[in-house]
């Protein structure tokens, strides 16, 4: 499989008032064409700002990437002008949000919002480009199709606005769809359907699928490849079954113990094991990480894991850790 | 939607009929005696007895009102006490410069200010941002009669290019008609402008923080279309709604942009007919001035269900 976006050594850096925020502290990662690659970690660990950098969306007036490269089929994104970005965006690369409830504009109609990407970016009429946002309409199972275009989103519920979310994302067939956390915000039973309404779109577009979330449940169902993140940079890399099978980073491990389970059977006084948390609390990233990210939580670490950044290992068959500890 | 309107339009009834009764009293309470006015400095008091008396002003308020309001029902608002004419005919005559110079002042106003907020806000905190909101400052903080000066003195006495003052009708040709109306519409549009162009910007930029301008950008859309469509659309109910109380703003500001230019409009009409105490006249003006806000809220209202389609009523 050959790679369709290369992410390598990628720095994304806030200006704050507490001083520079090492959101994004050098991650590399591939997604080959066609495939869904999962990036995970808890809230803050630089997942959103690594999707965001690869669409140059980072506010300019208070964050840069600030050293990696970006390179899509071949394209050098991190060099690519503001206005070729733009004919890229929607386009080639798009993206659906975490929030459908306020990701699409008010006061706009759905059927104008699905419709102005494909006139952006496909060059074609107004007429043309609503029939192709009836299209993806049904394609996303949105029922009545026709009259939903003249509705505003306010009229849709949430699991809708996520469908025409994805709708207006794929509409002009991109090669590779990020989506940040875009079941969060809804309950359940609607983030199984939107998960498989995503997993079957890809199949039959062969569209990339970077799927971003705090959830190992839906790493587990949905993805091929994890990708790891704790403090803005990557722990821990693994084909989905590897990593749940066989965890490497003492991060990734505690995340699966913290994970409540069904089948631990209660004992005779009715209690459960209690869920073993992480202890501590992540890094400040205003302050230079030293050594390992993870360290200071770590129940191997030495002083070696203190003082300098573990290099890779590859434990065979895709799967990589950045661990000194780590026993293969 | 039509529910609403003509519900809307009866709702301003009760609204009229309080203007009503509150403009009479107000004058009538008021110090001064139009009688001992219209009789002349001199005369005795059964001159003036006999005055009050022609003009009514001698029976009880209640039957004056009663009165009154009878025949402004029907469409009459009096006659001027100095010259005798009918009101409704006096501010016929008056009412084509201020019609003109409102809606200039607007169409002024308002087609420099949106693009400046806008501007603004895309530009925020950079140096078109200061520049241009320092102006808005500036141009708020500038009395009217002020500015009208100045400009009278730099457009039309040293550089000649445009008339000091007065008025040509429509009637007279478009050129001439525009002409007599820029300085006066600019004078008394500055602060107007300041006003809206702050809050256009202020609207804006928090339209900017939200997650579909993010969306709109993440589908790589022109900047333009961004702006004006996606984030100005909604920004939009704060900016009208700050028109619409500038409008109140501009019919003060009316009365003084035509007495320094010498426009022959109400707000002219207004001055001489507070001076002179001309009773109907003044009950007339406050009539005329009160329907014209009453319907600019209605319009803005209306406007409001076709900006925002989330507003149902």
């Amino acid at each position: 499989m050959s790679a369709i976006l290369e992410v390598r050594d990628l720095h994304t850096q806030f200006d704050t008032l507490d001083g520079v925020v090492r959101a994004v502290d050098g991650v590399s990662f591939d997604v080959a064409r066609g495939e869904t690659l999962g990036i995970v970690g808890e809230s803050g660990c630089g997942k959103s700002v690594t999707a965001l950098s690869i669409l140059r969306l980072i506010p300019p007036e208070t964050g840069r990437i600030a050293q990696g490269s970006i390179r899509f089929e071949g394209t050098e994104l991190t060099a690519l002008g503001e206005e070729e970005m733009k004919g890229l965006r929607g386009h080639r690369i798009s993206m659906i949000f975490q929030e459908p409830m306020t990701s699409l504009n008010p006061v706009l109609t759905v059927g104008t919002q699905i419709a102005e990407n494909v006139v952006r970016h496909m060059g074609v009429p107004w007429s043309a480009a609503r029939e192709r946002a009836r299209e993806m309409l049904d394609l996303v199972r949105i029922a009545d199709a026709r009259r939903r275009l003249d509705e505003y989103p306010h009229q849709l519920s949430g699991g809708m606005r996520q469908r025409v979310m994805i709708a207006m994302a794929l509409s002009c067939d991109p090669q590779v769809l990020i989506a940040d956390e875009p079941t969060t915000a809804l309950d359940v039973t609607i983030q199984a359907q939107i998960l498989d309404l995503m997993i079957e779109l890809k199949e039959k577009t062969g569209t990339a699928i970077v799927l971003i979330t705090h959830d190992l449940g839906v790493v587990a169902e949905t993805t091929e490849r994890v990708v790891v993140m704790y403090a803005g940079r990557k722990v821990e890399e693994a084909p989905v079954e590897a990593l749940f099978d066989n965890p490497l980073h003492p991060y990734t491990r505690g995340l699966m113990r913290a994970i409540p389970r069904l089948d631990v059977e209660a004992d005779a006084a009715g209690t459960r094991p209690r869920l073993q948390e992480i202890p501590g609390l992540v890094p400040i990233l205003t302050r230079p990480i030293v050594g390992c990210a993870f360290a200071a939580r770590c129940e191997l670490a030495t002083d070696r894991c203190r003082a300098t950044p573990p290099p890779f290992v590859d434990a065979g068959g895709g799967h990589t850790v950045a661990c000194w500890e780590v026993t293969l | 939607m039509t529910a609403y309107i003509v519900r809307r339009l009866f709702a301003t009834l009760p609204v009229m009929a309080v203007v009503a009764l509150f403009v009479f009293f107000l004058l009538r309470l008021a110090p001064g005696d139009p009688a001992a006015i219209i009789a002349g400095e001199d005369a005795t008091s059964e001159a003036i007895a006999a005055v009050r008396a022609k003009l009514g002003l001698d029976r009880p308020l209640v039957e004056q009102f009663v009165v009154w309001l009878w025949a402004l029902l029907q469409g009459d608002m009096g006659v001027s006490i100095f010259s005798n004419l009918p009101v409704t005919r006096l501010m016929a005559q008056r009412v084509e410069p201020t019609i003109a110079l409102t809606l200039s002042t607007l169409f002024v106003a308002v087609s420099l200010a949106i693009p400046i907020g806008v501007v603004a806000a895309w530009k925020a905190r950079k140096l078109v941002d200061r520049l241009v909101m320092g102006f808005a400052v500036l141009g708020f903080a500038m009395p009217v009669f002020v500015l009208a000066y100045v400009l009278i003195y730099f457009f039309a006495v040293q550089w000649q290019l445009l008339p000091v003052q007065g008025y040509q009708p429509l009637s007279a040709g478009l050129w001439p008609f525009a002409e007599s109306l820029i300085l006066p519409s600019v004078a008394l549009g500055v602060t107007y402008m300041a006003l809206i162009a702050r809050i256009t910007r202020a609207s804006m930029l928090e339209v900017l923080q939200q997650d579909y301008i993010r969306t709109a950008n993440a589908k790589g859309l022109a900047t333009d279309r961004v702006l004006l469509l996606h984030a100005l659309k909604n920004a939009s109910v704060p900016i009208v709604t700050v028109i619409g109380i500038g409008i109140a703003l501009l019919i003060s500001g009316v009365v003084i942009t035509e007495t320094v230019f010498n426009i022959p409009g109400l707000g002219r009409l207004t001055v001489d007919a507070v001076l002179k105490r001309d009773y109907p006249i003044v009950q007339g003006l406050i009539l005329v001035f009160a329907a014209a806000k009453v319907i600019v809220n209605l319009i803005i209202d209306i406007s409001y269900a076709f900006l925002d389609p989330r507003i149902r009523y």
